[in-house]
């Protein structure tokens, strides 16, 4: 009742009050606000913080999480969760260089070819998810596991080195000599996923699925599809965000992504994306990578122990689970 | 029975968002007595034992346990008075055995300060007390191997081993085989000699009558009558046979007339043009319990699905839309067959389905009137891209909100927090938007209140005049009877009976509702 009563009121202008409640009623904007007063702290202590230079090496780490964040929404979103996305990261990155590397195959055909594999992942974990109804926490967990010991199996445990410069470009390069490749890249994601959920039918029916499956299936609803859909998503997102890594370090490193699910999913969450699926937008997810890469790269700035930095993260997600699960409570 | 009782109950009501469950009603148990409890659904006798068993608060009237006055507030208040209740889901922990169910949380201890539990002697104690109703157990064995009737059995010894003085059984019998149930009512008499109280609430009249020392009817949430051990039962214990079961059917016959012998309310059903078969059945089995059921729903004709629950009518539903699957049996829509494979196969062959429970299988309560509105038909009112066309989006939900008058303050307003009635009026809504041929409704005015109702039935009305055929399932008999053109009886998973408007009888309807289930006790 009371969204209805404020979205009239601020429609007619008459109590500007109300309509600055509503606004803090929405986590995105919530969350936006503690991403600018987390530049305005960094900004006063260190004046390095707000730099160009800085703000690129921000903008790009905040892209990559928020790629990767995107796609782990989708699985939330159905009630499920991909805890695959660390491992995928490390697997697209030595894949893609062990495409180039080893079956010396052109950029053009190594990187859909590591898409094409994400994508057979991904379905297999829709697939599990679906057909033998078992939870996606299960399913996606065996991959966090076998996707880590196939890259140890490619690479002997050494990184895959001497990628050509064509496509270290992807994750080193500049637009207009400011705006950092993968930050396109993201936009290109973000944009795509916010017109999939906010526009499509396809998008409606994913979150009716999330929000009532057995509505949704009664409804006519092809459920079993929408969250195959949502699974190849994630891993085809996290496969992305492991291409960008390997251009980046100019190598396929076995370690990389490492605890890299982590941080998507605190992305999520911070970002306003229900548990209980059904719930949250891609805006969000987005504002919520922006705080998480925000933080780390303030607390890098802040020269702050960075053995300190997964508890500061950790904490932060506490807070945020915190902060949901009272106001849940409050609401029921 | 001159011995005071050991509960008495005066002026006891409940009332529910437009329900009066209980009406001022009395009601009272002897020691040592088997009571029967019968009524139709929704006559209030769950009502009553979910207030004797602290699960619901009672509004107004005393009752009086071993002769003082008490206030029941919780279910643990309940146990520790000794009121123990048996519901058809148990309550028994299925990962531990039978003595660990039965001494949870007041384990036999060796040695007291380290908390050690004596095994070998709640397992001895377990037994024992299981032994002492009749019943043999391994007191090791894990609950959840044991069937049903020996979980039942374990949760009544346990019952009796906290001193439990009164047993309250809902439905006890619908799970068990004929043989279970002829073993569950020597634990019966065997309780009452330790003068323990049973109340029992069952459909099957035939078993009722054959362990009750006494019956109690409601309906409508009043008390409507009372026949005494000597009337229900003697008949029935007569040495011929054939005296036997023709005693049977008077007192059946008697207790039928208290449970349904009302005025039907009025019900606006109005004269629709009857046309051509839309939806016809034929020979339709499922393993969900569903036998050989043939019937047909013509244009503008509202068909009632009666019987009494766990007859099979909602299956009959979820078969015909493609929610359960199909062992046999055929669909014809307009005369033309189709095969349904999924809901999706039932929606495009224009079947319409509002489902008994609806928050949970018709809305998505986290979405709005226009998201629910619009669920099952995004992909006609997409673009070639698949954008949702927003206006047309709009438009169709706005049109209904204005044809149905759903009272929402938007069509941008969660369904969740409309009323009951909005929010069927709103799953009405989704299936009207894919034009139906059929709909079928699972106890369409369940939980929504008396005006509302009314509302609704009037709806009903102007659907089929529009040449909508309608399958209303319902456990309501006036319902049935005042909306219906036809009913189809169902037990069982099977037809029983088909009656036309001009041969309803409330009588007639209940016999075919219970029509294997005597036959079946008498096994």
């Amino acid at each position: 009742m009371s969204s209805i009563s404020t979205s009239a009121q601020a429609r007619t202008g008459i109590n500007i009050g109300e309509l600055v409640k509503s606004w803090f009623r929405n986590t995105e904007f919530v969350i936006f606000l503690i991403v600018v007063i987390l530049f305005i702290i960094g900004g006063s202590i260190n004046p390095r913080f707000l730099q160009i230079e800085n703000l690129k090496i921000l903008t790009r780490d905040s892209a990559m999480l928020a790629i990767a964040a995107v796609g782990v929404a989708f699985t939330i979103l159905v009630a499920g969760i991909d805890l695959s996305v660390g491992s995928i990261v490390g697997l697209g990155g030595v894949v893609v260089a062990y495409f180039m590397m080893v079956w010396l195959l052109p950029i053009w055909v190594a990187i859909p070819l590591t898409l094409l594999l994400a994508l057979a992942i991904g379905m297999g974990h829709g697939l599990f998810v679906t057909k033998l109804k078992m939870h996606g926490f299960l399913i996606t967990l065996v991959t966090f596991g076998l996707a880590r010991g196939a890259i140890l199996v490619l690479t002997n445990g050494f990184p895959i080195t001497g990628l050509p410069e064509e496509f270290t470009t992807i994750g080193q390069g500049y637009i207009a000599n400011l705006i950092p490749i993968p930050v396109v890249i993201c936009a290109v994601v973000v944009a795509i996923a916010y017109y999939l959920l906010r526009f499509t039918f396809v998008g409606r029916q994913i979150y009716a699925a999330g929000g009532n499956m057995e509505a949704a299936r009664l409804s006519g609803v092809n459920v079993d599809a929408r969250i195959i859909l949502c699974y190849v998503l994630s891993v085809v997102c996290a496969a992305i965000v492991g291409i960008i890594t390997a251009a980046r370090l100019s190598l396929g490193h076995p370690a990389a992504g490492e605890g890299f699910e982590l941080q998507a999913i605190a992305a999520c969450i911070l970002g306003g994306i229900s548990f209980k699926g059904g719930e949250g937008s891609v805006l969000g997810v987005l504002v919520g990578a922006l705080l998480i890469g925000t933080l780390q790269n303030e607390m890098i700035m802040l020269n702050i122990n960075p053995y300190w930095h997964k508890i500061v993260i950790s904490l932060v997600l506490l807070l945020a689970i915190t902060f949901d699960y009272v106001r849940r409570r409050r609401r029921a | 029975m001159s011995r005071e009782p050991l509960l008495q109950i005066e002026k006891l009501s409940k009332q529910f968002p437009g329900v009066q469950a209980l009406d001022a009603v009395d009601f009272e148990v002897y020691p040592g007595e088997i009571l029967g409890l019968l009524g139709e659904n929704g006559a209030g006798k769950s009502t009553l034992i979910k207030i004797l068993s602290g699960v619901y608060t009672k509004d107004a009237g005393t009752i009086l346990w071993q002769g003082a006055p008490v206030e029941i507030h919780s279910p643990h208040h309940a146990q520790i008075l000794g009121i123990t209740t048996i519901y058809q889901e148990l309550a028994l922990v299925p990962q531990l055995s039978v003595a660990e169910n039965i001494f949870l949380n007041r384990e036999p201890r060796r040695v007291r300060a380290a908390g050690l539990v004596d095994f070998a002697r709640m397992k001895r104690e377990a037994e024992a007390i299981l032994a002492d109703l009749g019943v043999e157990l391994d007191g090791a064995k894990k609950v959840q191997e044991l069937p049903v009737a020996a979980q039942q059995m374990v949760e009544i010894a346990k019952a009796i081993s906290r001193n439990a003085r009164l047993i309250l059984m809902d439905e006890p019998t619908s799970a068990l085989s004929s043989k279970e149930v002829v073993a569950l009512f020597d634990l019966m008499r065997r309780l009452k000699e330790k003068d323990v109280s049973v109340v029992f609430v069952s459909h099957r009249l035939e078993e009722v009558l054959q362990v009750v020392d006494r019956l109690v009817v409601f309906r409508d949430g009043k008390r409507v009558g009372e026949l005494s051990g000597a009337e229900a039962t003697d008949d029935a214990r007569s040495p011929s046979t054939s005296s036997s079961s023709k005693g049977e059917r008077a007192s059946e016959e008697k207790i039928i007339r208290l449970m349904v012998g009302r005025q039907v309310g009025l019900f606006p059903k109005e004269d629709a043009k009857i046309g051509e078969p839309v939806l016809q059945v034929q020979n339709l089995s499922g393993s969900n319990g569903v036998r050989n059921v043939s019937l047909t729903v013509r244009a503008g004709e509202i068909v009632g699905l009666a019987g009494l629950i766990g007859a099979g009518r909602t299956e009959v539903a979820r078969l015909i839309c493609g929610a359960d699957k199909l062992d046999a049996g055929q669909v014809l829509i307009q005369g033309k067959p189709v095969a349904i494979k999924n809901p999706s196969d039932a929606v495009r062959a224009g079947i319409g389905w509002i489902p008994e429970d609806r928050k949970n299988q018709g809305l998505v309560l986290g979405m709005d009137v226009k998201q629910n509105t619009t669920l099952a038909i995004l992909k006609r009112i997409s673009n070639a891209v698949g954008t949702v066309r927003a206006d047309s989006e709009k438009e169709i939900a706005s049109e209904y909100v204005k044809t149905l008058s759903i009272a929402t303050p938007s069509i941008s307003q969660q369904v969740g927090n409309l009323s009951g009635g909005n929010q069927q009026k709103v799953v009405l809504a989704k299936w009207l938007s894919t034009k139906p041929r059929v709909l079928i409704m699972d106890e369409p005015t369940r939980g929504i209140d008396v005006g509302a109702k009314a509302e609704f039935h009037a709806l009903m009305s102007r659907l089929a005049q529009q040449g909508i055929g309608i399958l209303m399932i319902s456990s309501e008999l006036p319902e049935i009877m005042g909306m219906s053109d036809r009913v189809i009886v169902m037990c069982q998973g099977r037809v029983t009976g088909e009656f036309d408007r001009a041969n309803f009888s409330q009588e007639a309807i209940m016999t075919s509702a219970t029509k294997f289930l005597a036959l079946d006790a008498l096994e």
